[in-house]
């Protein structure tokens, strides 16, 4: 079986970008490719793979994102990539793809086009407004986990180098991670720019009912529409929810102090399976947070095969079922 | 001189609502596809009911978030739930090379559009099939919006302070609905590319919940192993030094070289490298509109028309695919083929 990218010569160049999201952005949307069939060369520079000394550290000293990050990659000791005119794509910062002979280029920078001020993942999520949706009760700000910032310019990086390879054109193209961060975070700006900063400031002390809720063993996610609140209310049963300071989405925006205080009883009551059970039964999405020891057991990822027996988990897309069906020819014991 | 996106000449059925689905094509639209969104007069997307709709005016067509979100788009306003409406849908999948579809599972079935008959019927077709779970597995009917899913996924239970609580980005971001879009255009790329070799189709099954998980991989790696993943606050596993503080009154994100204020929406809104970039653009008209997450050096990087009013292309799509002006008319008068919803807006 075909896969998408089989016979598709690309260049990594995460070993070598100078900032840590550029190398780890390419790194995602390498990886990616490699999965799809692409043939991917990583190659290192004479100090080492910076990659080793990112963590978190396994017990053997290896780095588990490099672990994640770096599958798949072909050995690219032998082949003098500098002078390499074969690629059909290369991908990296702006100071490594400009110097590079590929058909398809994508340069990874901070503001677009290769301006690159020093910047880190939690600088791109203060600055694009992600950070700002983030709150703890008392009001301050919190990174997204792990390095998301960075893996969803990756993914930009994978669907634009994707239809680079496909289309066979020579281009340059650019990925800035602050645009990704700031068009994962659009209808912040968007709300701004459409009805302006007081419709903004609403929607900002109405936003905060979605939140979690300490449940007896843990958190859930508190998620509705105004539309699931009469089943909501219902549920949790309390008669002080039937005031009519809690009738409206608006109402119970002005209210939310005492919204939460009163539904936080309920949701303090009982287990995480308990309140999604009931949620559920009543098709309000409310859901448990559940925690990566959680994920390795879980049910659903089980029966979907979604993590190796190492945690590593599978690029999620089946094809007609199968996970990556063109590496066996049995496809499906390759879940 | 001849198109040379890199999606020229695809066709795309889009069934895709509010952002998971319908962002994701209008991402193919960005890379030049022609995209055709079908709703039903009684299954408006619901992005189309917003605050303040009035229901004396043509409020369907005017929600911003959905002009925003599906400008550029043509517009048909089908009904998948009777027959005849599933009779015509079959009929523009046979010129279509993609369908991207984010229903609750189940409801593509119940429209005789199930992804095995399509797979049978039109072997050339890419289904994207994008939902919260994937086609199967115990939770397969589990309901949830994005930020449901940053709690089911492990967003959540690693994001937040290391002695409180743990957060979700909430109704304004719903994370996995935002990154999903960036992943499953390019796997609906990848797709096409490999029909491009074998003149296959296929049918993605694209789950935002693995998406999430995904994105948190060397953390799963971490704790198989052994090492018990936690909330770090605002640290970083290779800085603990970075931090968010408060200084008069604002918050300062810092890390080593750089020291960055929180934005919110106003501050975004305003900045000078906002303005520059390319995360919201205009429409011919003007009209703020969903920005491009890359640029290509070779295509001017632009929004090359607005957003199209219910049905407006109805008659031309359907007449292109060969649909007579009879058979148009009838679907017409049965209310099957439609420029309004049957309901006033959602209050």
């Amino acid at each position: 079986m075909t896969a998408p990218f089989q016979g598709k010569r690309v260049l990594d160049l995460s070993a070598f970008a100078k900032q840590k999201p550029h190398a780890i952005a390419t790194a995602m949307a390498s990886k990616i490719l490699a999965s799809l069939g692409a043939e991917v060369h990583r190659p290192l520079p004479p100090q080492g793979d910076p990659f080793d000394d990112w963590g978190p550290f396994l017990p053997d000293g290896q780095s588990a994102l490099a672990r994640f990050l770096l599958v798949g990659r072909t050995d690219s000791a032998a082949i003098a990539w500098q002078n390499d005119a074969n690629f059909d794509a290369a991908i990296g910062d702006t100071a490594c793809v400009m110097n590079i002979q590929a058909r398809f280029r994508l340069r990874i920078s901070v503001f677009g086009t290769g301006e690159d001020p020093p910047m880190t993942e939690l600088g791109l999520l203060a600055l694009s407004g992600v950070l700002d949706a983030v709150r703890a009760k008392d009001g301050t700000p919190y990174r997204l986990a792990g390095h998301q910032a960075a893996y969803a310019a990756g993914l930009a990086a994978f669907t634009t180098v994707a239809a680079g390879l496909r289309s066979r054109c020579v281009d340059l193209a650019d990925v800035s991670l602050f645009d990704v961060n700031c068009w994962l975070n659009w209808k912040a700006a968007a709300t701004v720019v459409l009805f302006g900063s007081a419709a903004a400031q609403r929607d900002r002390e109405q936003r905060s009912d979605w939140r979690t809720m300490q449940a007896r063993d843990g958190y859930v996610a508190l998620v509705y529409m105004n539309k699931d609140w009469p089943a909501l209310r219902d549920l949790i049963g309390d008669p002080r929810l039937l005031e009519p300071r809690f009738a409206t989405q608006k109402s119970r925006g002005e209210h939310m102090q005492d919204l939460n205080m009163i539904m936080s009883e309920w949701f303090a009551q009982r287990t995480r399976s308990e309140i999604t059970a009931a949620a559920q039964a009543r098709r309000i999405p409310i859901g448990p947070v559940l925690s990566p020891s959680e994920l390795l057991q879980n049910p659903q990822y089980k029966a979907r095969r979604f993590m190796m027996p190492d945690g590593t988990p599978r690029i999620p897309i089946l094809w007609d079922g199968v996970a990556e069906p063109w590496k066996t020819a049995e496809g499906a014991l390759n879940g | 001189m001849a198109d040379t996106a890199p999606l020229a000449g695809i066709r795309v059925i889009d069934l895709g609502w509010l952002t998971a689905g319908a962002a994701s094509s209008t991402l193919l639209l960005d890379l030049g596809a022609e995209v055709i969104k079908i709703e039903g007069p009684g299954a408006l997307d619901p992005f189309r009911d917003w605050t303040g709709a009035d229901g004396g005016t043509d409020w369907w067509n005017r929600s911003p978030f959905y002009n925003f979100t599906n400008r550029g788009k043509r517009s048909v306003c089908l009904d998948l739930k009777d027959p005849r409406g599933q009779a015509v849908i079959l009929r523009l999948l046979e010129s279509a090379d993609v369908l991207v579809e984010n229903f609750r599972r189940g409801i593509l079935d119940d429209f005789g559009l199930s992804p095995r008959l399509l797979r049978e019927k039109f072997p050339r077709l890419i289904i994207a099939s994008i939902s919260s779970q994937g086609m199967d597995g115990p939770d397969r009917d589990m309901v949830s919006f994005g930020s449901t899913l940053e709690a089911t996924g492990g967003l959540a239970a690693l994001t937040g302070p290391s002695d409180g609580e743990a957060l979700i980005t909430g109704r304004n971001i719903n994370y996995p609905d935002q990154v999903v879009c960036l992943f499953a255009s390019g796997a609906i790329v990848s797709a096409l590319a490999r029909r491009d070799q074998t003149g296959e189709g296929a049918h993605l099954d694209l789950s935002q919940r693995e998406l999430t998980s995904f994105l948190l991989g060397e953390e799963l790696i971490a704790e198989a192993a052994g090492l018990a993943s936690k909330r770090m606050a605002n640290a970083s596993v290779d800085d603990l030094e970075e931090m968010v503080v408060q200084q008069d009154g604002k918050w300062l994100a810092c890390s080593i070289n750089c020291e960055v204020p929180v934005r919110d929406g106003t501050a975004l809104a305003a900045s000078p490298e906002f303005n520059a970039g390319t995360a919201i653009l205009h429409d011919p008209d003007g009209t703020p509109a969903k920005g491009i997450p890359f640029r290509f050096a070779s295509r001017p990087l632009k929004i090359l028309s607005g957003c199209a009013e219910l049905g407006a292309d109805n008659l031309d799509v359907l007449t292109k695919a060969d649909l007579s002006l009879e058979e148009i008319a009838a679907l017409q008068d049965n209310g099957i083929l439609a420029k309004a919803p049957r309901r006033g807006p959602a209050r």
